[in-house]
């Protein structure tokens, strides 16, 4: 039985990492090349956004469990810091799994 | 193509300011700019572009010195750094362009090209402004033609017998042969005509300064072109045999004009042309007077220059002939050219 809990394991070596989406447990793959955003709008979620460049704040999302990789330019260092949302167009994970409230 | 990393006149400060708090959108060697009042009250000019959905900032107003969209309400600062915009959050947004500007002789100057190497070491001197024995009027028009066509017609004056036969053109220009020299980077055209018979601008001026309008005079006219678009004209008459140019104020009425040309386009500038004088120079009313005369001969080279260009521009394979009357320009073109060949092969385009 594996007890290892993946939130706060770093992340793969090749970048990638998976998102459980809180409500349904639904666990997803996102790529190296891949953002969370484009990994959820592949597996059907319309998950909103508009500048998708980490500057409108329209995809902020709250993290449940795991740690942010922020790539953005909308949170403050300070929010950036706290890690307890991320936004879902350019940010990534340090930890192989990010729990996430959707 | 233009000479960028210099300093160009974009426009009056009384130009600005009679807007009030409304920025002024100006085109200037093709670049798209909104010129507004900062908070320190200074001039700043910015990319006229919204960073937002593109809108010209220039439809917008000056708020506490930020230049709000007149679409949306973000705000712009003279860095070009969004301030700050209703319901958002401003730090990722991307900058747009700021300019270098200098507020001097009345004039806002502004520097289109390379940022980094603007330098406010390399803004013209001129004696007769912020002079209190000089007294300056001018105007602006916007001409639609190429600024080199604009050089051309300051740097070769026997256009004056024809296009200003009413004003300021006589024969004796065209029976007077010219002589052009190149000093460094100033291209100098002079014509001295003696005993001749003053034309009437140049009656009235004489009037004016209470010489009798009649008299015979040596007359001329020394136009000096210096880069990148900068034409200063000595111009006057003096009583015949006393000297001319270098005759004594009494025996003489004299002034400059001052051309500065900005390009606007590749078939359009900006002109600020004007009269500086040495006489009378408390008389207001003489001052509106001389630019009222000025500004309708200026009107007829505009009319001429924007219906040439119409025509090259309908032929622009047809080749032009260049005269000895027209050495003043085709040297005043070699240093554009020059300038920009240096400009160009270091590095610097915008």
């Amino acid at each position: 039985m594996n007890t290892t809990d993946l939130t706060q394991t770093p992340i793969a070596a090749d970048g990638s990492f998976e998102i459980q989406l809180q409500k349904s447990g639904q666990i997803l793959q996102v790529g190296k090349e891949q953002s969370i955003l484009k990994a959820l709008q592949d597996a059907g979620h319309d998950a909103p956004f508009s500048c998708a460049e980490g500057i409108c704040g329209t995809c902020l999302t709250s993290v449940v469990a795991g740690k942010p990789d922020h790539w953005d330019s909308y949170l403050t260092p300070e929010e950036q810091e706290k890690g307890d949302c991320i936004m879902l167009c350019c940010s990534r994970s340090q930890t192989a799994r990010l729990v996430l409230d959707l | 193509m233009f000479i960028k990393n210099t300093w160009y006149v974009a426009c009056t400060l009384t130009e600005l300011e009679a807007l009030g708090d409304k920025p002024l959108g100006r085109t200037i060697c093709n670049e798209k700019m909104a010129f507004f009042k900062g908070p320190d009250g200074q001039v700043a000019a910015v990319e006229d572009f919204c960073p937002h959905r593109g809108a010209p900032l220039s439809l917008g107003k000056v708020c506490k010195g930020h230049l709000q969209c007149g679409y949306h309400g973000l705000e712009m600062g003279v860095d070009g750094k969004t301030v700050q915009m209703p319901g958002q959050r401003v730090r990722g947004f991307p900058a747009i362009k700021s300019y270098a500007v200098v507020e001097r002789y009345g004039f806002v100057w502004v520097w289109p090209g390379d940022q980094a190497k603007a330098d406010v070491a390399q803004m013209p001197v001129f004696e007769f402004f912020d002079n209190p024995a000089w007294a300056y009027g001018g105007g602006l028009y916007h001409v639609q033609a190429d600024y080199r066509l604009m050089i051309d017609n300051l740097m070769d004056l026997t256009h004056e017998t024809y296009v200003h036969a009413n004003s300021i053109g006589q024969p004796e220009i065209d029976e007077t042969p010219c002589t052009t020299t190149v000093e460094g980077d100033q291209v100098i055209l002079q014509r001295h005509m003696e005993g001749i018979q003053a034309p009437p601008f140049w009656q009235m001026a004489m009037s004016a300064n209470g010489l009798d309008p009649q008299a015979k005079v040596d007359r001329w006219q020394i136009c000096r072109f210096t880069p990148p678009s900068h034409i200063m004209i000595d111009v006057g008459v003096a009583l015949a045999g006393k000297g001319g140019f270098d005759a004594a104020p009494e025996h003489k009425a004299y002034s400059v004009v001052v051309d500065f040309i900005t390009p606007e386009t590749e078939s359009s500038h900006w002109y600020h042309w004007g009269m500086a004088r040495q006489f009378k120079p408390d008389d207001a009313a003489l001052t509106d007077k001389i630019r009222a005369g000025q500004g309708g001969i200026f009107n007829e080279d505009m009319e001429m220059l924007q219906l040439q260009q119409a025509n090259i521009s309908k032929w622009p394979d047809r080749k032009l002939l260049m005269l000895n009357i027209d050495s003043g320009g085709v040297q005043s073109r070699r240093i554009i050219d020059r300038w920009l060949a240096l400009e160009n092969t270091t590095g610097v385009t915008a």
